[in-house]
């Protein structure tokens, strides 16, 4: 029996375990291919039987729950006052590099109207 | 009313502290189950869960979706927590209390049932010996009664390959528990 076959019909054994058969991909076995199955139909049918949901204690679940919640809503104010941080001091610095060059701006003028008196003045002079 | 997507309560989540909550409400069961059997007791179980919660939430403003569930990621994070407590278990050799109290228990119940339950206990522990993969395997399909498709978006295989790991499982748990 090939390797694959025996997987299907595996497969298809389990999904029926569990509810979820789709008749659509039923493996028809030949009598000797569901003995050689068998025993492990058989141990799927233990495991599936073996392994029923646990429920969590309530008191865990709530408790958990609450820390977790409490837990996110630290880290969210964090990364807000982080945030907010990082933008005022993105708009300070802004303010200072506008002043900065406003005042920037002026001594420039300033400068470049002393130079040209100044050079008319040596114009005057020497002419 | 339609209950919110899991992508809508993870964007959410980054602003909103509850929308975590009801994440967690939505999965706290199935990760708690998917640890219990691959643990074996409910201490445990509950440690690494929370673990697993506290991870999750930890990474979750960087959680992108790349088309697998979002169940997918925490069996993930549980997976990684359970194989390193399995490995940091081989070095201590814990008993839990729970195993000893047990023993103790079925020594005083009727002889029929303690032979069930100690057949239940063996094939469970049996599992416990398997490979990390296909103990997940087992626990995803007949404890979380997921389909081969399912199974295979959490694990990141093909449902053919799901097929072919769940047959090689069998084969190889039965070999164990004939030896």
């Amino acid at each position: 029996m090939k390797k694959e076959r025996m997987a299907e019909a595996l497969a298809f054994h389990a999904e029926g375990l569990i509810g979820q058969r789709d008749d659509a991909e039923a493996v028809t076995l030949a009598d000797d291919e569901h003995t050689r199955l068998a025993p492990l139909f058989e141990l799927a049918g233990r495991l599936k039987q073996s392994m029923q949901p646990v429920k969590p204690s309530a008191t865990f679940v709530r408790t958990l729950g609450e820390e977790l919640v409490e837990r996110a809503r630290r880290r969210i104010a964090l990364t807000k006052r982080v945030r907010r941080g990082l933008l005022i001091s993105a708009a300070a610095l802004g303010s200072v590099l506008s002043v900065a060059s406003v005042v920037g701006a002026i001594a420039l003028v300033i400068t470049r109207n002393r130079a040209r008196a100044q050079a008319r003045a040596m114009h005057a002079s020497t002419g | 009313m339609q209950a919110e997507s899991d992508s809508d309560l993870i964007a959410r989540a980054r602003e909103e502290p509850e929308a975590f909550g009801l994440l967690y409400e939505r999965y706290v069961d199935k990760i708690y189950n998917y640890i219990y059997y691959r643990t074996g007791n409910h201490h445990d179980a509950e440690d690494l869960t929370a673990r697993t919660f506290y991870r999750a939430l930890n990474h979750i403003s960087r959680y992108v979706d790349r088309g697998a569930p979002f169940s997918a990621w925490l069996y993930r994070i549980a997976h990684n927590l359970v194989a390193n407590w399995h490995r940091d278990r081989c070095r201590r050799q814990i008993i839990p209390l729970e195993d000893l109290i047990v023993g103790r228990l079925k020594r005083e119940e009727p002889a029929s049932l303690a032979e069930e339950k100690e057949e239940q206990d063996l094939l469970l522990q049996t599992v416990r010996r398997l490979p990390p993969e296909r103990q997940q395997l087992i626990v995803l399909k007949f404890v979380e009664q997921m389909s081969n498709a399912e199974i295979g978006k959490v694990m990141g295989r093909t449902e053919g390959a799901i097929k072919s790991l769940y047959h090689r499982t069998l084969v190889a748990l039965r070999k164990e528990l004939v030896k």
